[in-house]
């Protein structure tokens, strides 16, 4: 139209781009340099070979991926692959577990008095606000040999005289249910709070029984809250070093001690970092198919990430 | 009837998850008086682990540390994420999906992978430039990069929850740039900054992985040093400091509790 | 450049009122404040060496200039398209029409909060047209009201004298002073959390009026209350503008909120200015079908032929006023000017129609009426006689001096 519109738009658009680099460059630069860097570097180590002190060395190649897979100097071994479907399998079974246990209980606050309703919340999130080495370490108390819980067990036959309920794959799974019960109620107390009473009240008009009300009514409503939990639980839970490492002894490994150990003992950083490549791959992957499920359920933005 | 029946098997529920979540850090706050050195029976009341706590030098050091590197991350990540926090809202007509994707990735990323990376890249750049020596430095780097996407989302959301005409009621009340940001903007989002600096805080206490592989030998936090003495042979000391540290976070809750209250 | 004759005639019409503006403003709004007017809130207060920005202790009411304003958002919205427009000084100044008209715009042009793309802005004898609104003495009651949460009542209303660097002591006494003028009585500790919508509104008000600024800018402030506190609320407005004398520019949507409050409107649609004037010229001479349209009036009718002062349309054969200039393209009759007669009289400007429709209100009643093909509305007061029924024959009546030729 002309010369001068033009012009004062433009130095508007300037001004405007200059506000966002100067409020945005500190933080993208900052995660940039100091994650996204490191990450990238990490992807370049697995592709190094391992050199003789444990660290990285080139030429490039693809040998690590083969030790992931389980092949070595003595030919293929499964220790790997056990890892690897023992993540998935804990992953499965903690995070189904924590969804049975959090279900009732987000339930349950919402039909308690508005006044209680925070202070039961805040009941549920305290202890995950105490260090995770700490609440590890109150099971390992709780579960070791000659404790009141393993004579229990001892008793009822569960388990071998004089084992204990810890280290194994059960005290793994308790912590990981331990650890990420809070992440679950607390998205699905949000989606509860948030419940429709018309729909359930309707459908107890037009379903016969409860069960029925329920799947059609209050389930549908709840699903958003669940898969965001999922999101939080799962997840983490996959990469979890902490509570194998501890609950675990040698027998619960997980991909995240796998990976832990090749830097931590020096001994392979391009298998660790290999190993951390099929964690990411995992993570991303978890993370688009709750998108796509969240999507056609229709709930696509009320999952949180 | 029936409704009745779920109720009272509800509320059974809720008490024995009570339970589940609180016997682990009873059992902690139980021994930590433990007379004898024993974490399987109780033989009778002492305070010797928490006399013996505090004469540690080892300990005492984890502490400052741990002090020193959350009150240090904190205030970093919130000026950095309060930036980027106020960037988001002011230009979130643009397309900023790159940005989204970053500030997301810290939360994403599984803790074993971030601190991995961190340790590798800290070693090989110390190595190229002498800089960057696994200590206290690196674990701020590290922490400030956890806490900024939580400063930054808790600062957008209470912007976005804000009149929006505010911004423009400031300009029209004669605020220069500046004084729009010490007399509008920082009182307005001053919950925010509060409650971003206590999760940062909080945050940066909780977190083992990350410190734990971008630590030197110098600057072992709390929680490393449970590790190691943990990894080393249970010792009854462990529990004293568990139990302070339990204590703390007791007080936030209470704390956090008082200050919904005043609000409500 | 492209033409844009609309909004030429607007200004030349802008320029023949607000000469006379007394003249055609009739005699609801008595007290015309003219040139310069002290502000009665200066007045009270001793001191008068408060404003940095020009020095000067008289505090006057400032006349505004806009000249082809044009501003687009994107690359294809266009919000004002050449808006050239003169407030005079003292003026209570409507902004008037649809949503998407360019008011709102032109509003927060004034108020620096938008730049224009092109075109100039003066007030007083300022050009103002790349000055920030921090710099700018205008003060703006928002539509949301705006007010500070963080802050209490008395710190919303010294925010804008902090700004300026007022000294405590003053603010103190300026804030008492409005806060007494406005009859905000206890409301003035508490916090904005506890104020209704109406008592946010009057504070949002008296936060603009205490930094006495030249031009009070107005944006819907009415809108979010109910029907009987905005009108009370309307009268309180017009009471503290005609007390001050201060320019005050309002914009509504509302065309009876115009009428009752204005000296002045323009009426906007598309991004251009179709009529400025009073009410009374707005509402009884508009000059195309939309500003008739967006003034109420459904009566419009084709004018099929003209010769001399005799007009056909749909509804027969009608004489105008002798010398009655305007368009010739569309005929409106106002409904309220229509007399309804029993029966089938004879006589110019007798139309014969049939009652389709009668909706009674109390005070008067509205019709629908058949004209042979055409249908008409019309309003009668209720005076107690026999109101017609539906399906009565009967004959409307319509003087000359009433019937107005409107353009397309």
């Amino acid at each position: 139209m002309n010369d001068t519109a033009v012009l004062g738009r433009s130095r508007a658009m300037v001004t405007e781009t200059r506000h966002l680099l100067f409020t945005v460059s500190p933080g993208a630069a900052w995660i940039i340099l100091f994650l996204v860097l490191p990450s990238a570097y990490l992807m370049g180590v697995a592709f190094m070979t391992n050199g003789p002190y444990g660290l990285p060395e080139m030429p490039l190649s693809l040998e690590s991926f083969r030790q992931l897979a389980g092949f070595g100097f003595l030919g293929w071994s499964p220790g790997n692959l056990y890892t690897l479907l023992r993540s998935l399998w804990q992953t499965v079974v903690a995070t189904g577990l924590v969804v049975v246990v959090a279900y009732p209980i987000a339930y349950y606050i919402t039909t308690c008095r508005a006044r209680w309703r925070p202070i039961m919340l805040l009941l549920v999130v305290v202890p995950s606000w105490t260090n995770q080495v700490i609440r590890t370490f109150g099971w390992m108390n709780l579960l070791a040999p000659g404790t009141p819980l393993s004579a229990a067990a001892e008793t009822l036959g569960l388990i071998a005289p004089n084992m204990g309920l810890y280290p194994s794959n059960f005290a793994v799974t308790l912590g990981l249910v331990y650890n990420f019960l809070p992440f679950m109620v607390l998205p699905l107390y949000a989606a509860f709070e948030k419940l429709d009473t018309a729909q359930v009240e309707a459908a107890q008009d037009l379903y016969a029984t409860p069960i029925k009300a329920f799947w059609h009514a209050v389930f549908p409503q709840t699903l958003p809250g669940l898969l965001a939990g999922v999101v939080l639980v799962a997840i983490p839970a996959f990469g979890m070093y902490v509570i194998p490492e501890l609950l675990g002894g040698g027998k619960a490994l997980m991909l995240g001690n796998l990976v832990a150990n090749q830097f931590s003992g020096g001994s392979n950083w391009p298998l660790g970092a290999a190993g951390a490549i099929l964690m990411l791959l995992a993570t991303f992957a978890g993370l688009y198919a709750m998108r796509r499920i969240g999507k056609r359920l229709g709930g696509g933005e009320e999952v949180v990430i | 009837m029936r409704k009745r029946t779920l109720k009272r098997g509800l509320t059974g529920f809720w008490w024995l998850t009570l339970v589940f979540l609180y016997l682990p850090l009873a059992v902690v706050v139980m021994f930590s008086f433990n007379a004898a050195n024993s974490a399987a029976s109780m033989t009778g009341f002492s305070l010797r682990w928490y006399h013996q706590l505090f004469a540690n030098d080892q300990i005492m050091s984890a502490f400052g540390n741990t002090l020193v590197l959350a009150l240090a991350s904190s205030l970093i990540a919130l000026a950095i994420g309060c930036l980027i926090g106020y960037g988001m809202y002011r230009h979130r007509h643009r397309k900023l999906g790159w940005l989204i994707v970053l500030i997301y990735l810290p939360i994403v990323l599984p803790d074993i992978v971030f601190g991995i990376s961190e340790m590798a890249f800290f070693v090989k750049l110390h190595e190229l430039t002498g800089w960057f020596k696994p200590g206290l430095g690196t674990m701020i780097i590290a922490h400030v990069t956890f806490q900024i996407p939580f400063v930054a989302l808790i600062v957008y959301s209470r912007f976005v929850g804000l009149d929006p005409t505010l911004f423009e009621a400031a300009k029209d009340l004669y605020a220069t740039p500046i004084k729009r940001v010490v007399h509008f903007m920082l009182p307005t989002i001053k919950p925010a900054l509060i409650s971003a600096f206590f999760l940062s805080f909080t945050l940066s206490v909780d977190d083992f992985v990350i410190s734990f592989f971008t630590s030197g030998p110098e600057s072992a936090t709390l929680p490393i040093y449970i590790w190691g003495a943990i990894k080393k042979g249970v010792s009854p000391e462990i529990n004293a400091i568990a139990t302070l540290m339990i204590a703390a976070v007791a007080l936030a809750a209470v704390a956090s509790l008082a200050i919904n209250r005043r609000k409500a | 450049m492209t033409e844009i004759p609309s909004a030429q005639r607007a200004t030349q019409h802008a320029g023949d009122s607000s000469a006379t503006p007394a003249d055609s403003g009739e005699a609801e709004h008595v007290a015309q404040p003219h040139g310069s007017s002290q502000h009665e809130l200066s007045e009270h207060g001793p001191s008068e060496h408060d404003r940095p920005a020009d020095g000067g202790s008289e505090r006057s009411a400032s006349s505004i200039h806009m000249q082809g304003l044009h501003k687009r958002f994107g690359n294809s919205t266009v919000a004002l398209d050449g808006v050239d427009l003169t407030i005079q000084a003292g003026e209570f100044f409507t902004l008037l029409g649809p949503s998407g008209c360019g008011k709102t715009t032109l509003l927060r042009i004034l108020a620096g909060l938008e730049e224009a793309d092109d075109g100039r802005l003066t007030i007083g004898q300022r050009d103002v047209t790349d000055v920030p609104p921090h710099q700018r003495s205008v003060n703006t009651v928002f539509q949301s009201y705006a007010l500070f949460p963080h802050l209490s009542v008395r710190e919303n209303l010294a925010f804008g004298l902090k700004m300026r660097g007022v000294d405590r002591q003053q603010r103190e006494e300026r804030v008492a002073r409005i806060a007494q003028f406005i009859q905000l009585g206890d409301l003035i500790d508490r916090r904005i959390d506890q104020l209704s919508g109406g008592q946010r509104q009057r504070i949002a008000l008296a936060r603009a009026l205490v930094c006495e600024p030249d031009v009070l800018l107005l944006d819907e402030p009415l809108s979010a209350l109910d029907a009987g506190l905005r009108s009370q609320l309307q009268v309180e407005l017009l009471r503290v503008q005609k007390r001050l004398g201060m320019t005050f520019v309002f914009v509504t949507h509302d065309q009876d909120e115009a009428m009752v409050m204005s000296d002045r409107i323009a009426v906007l649609n598309g991004g251009t200015i179709q009529q400025v004037g009073p009410p009374r010229d707005v509402y009884e001479r508009p000059v195309n079908a939309f500003v008739a349209r967006f003034m109420g009036h459904d009566n419009l009718y084709p004018i099929s032929r003209r010769e001399g002062d005799r007009v056909t349309t749909e509804l027969g054969e009608l004489v105008l006023e002798p010398g009655t200039a305007g368009s010739d393209e569309l005929l409106l009759i106002r409904p309220e000017t229509l007399d309804v007669l029993p029966g089938t009289q004879q006589g110019a400007n007798h139309l014969h129609g049939r009652v389709v429709e009668r909706l009674y209100r109390g005070s008067h009643a509205e019709f629908r009426l058949a004209v042979g093909a055409a249908t008409i509305q019309a309003t009668i007061n209720n005076r107690g006689h026999r109101l017609p029924e539906v399906d009565d024959e009967v004959t409307l009546v319509v003087a000359a001096e009433d019937l107005v030729t409107v353009a397309a």
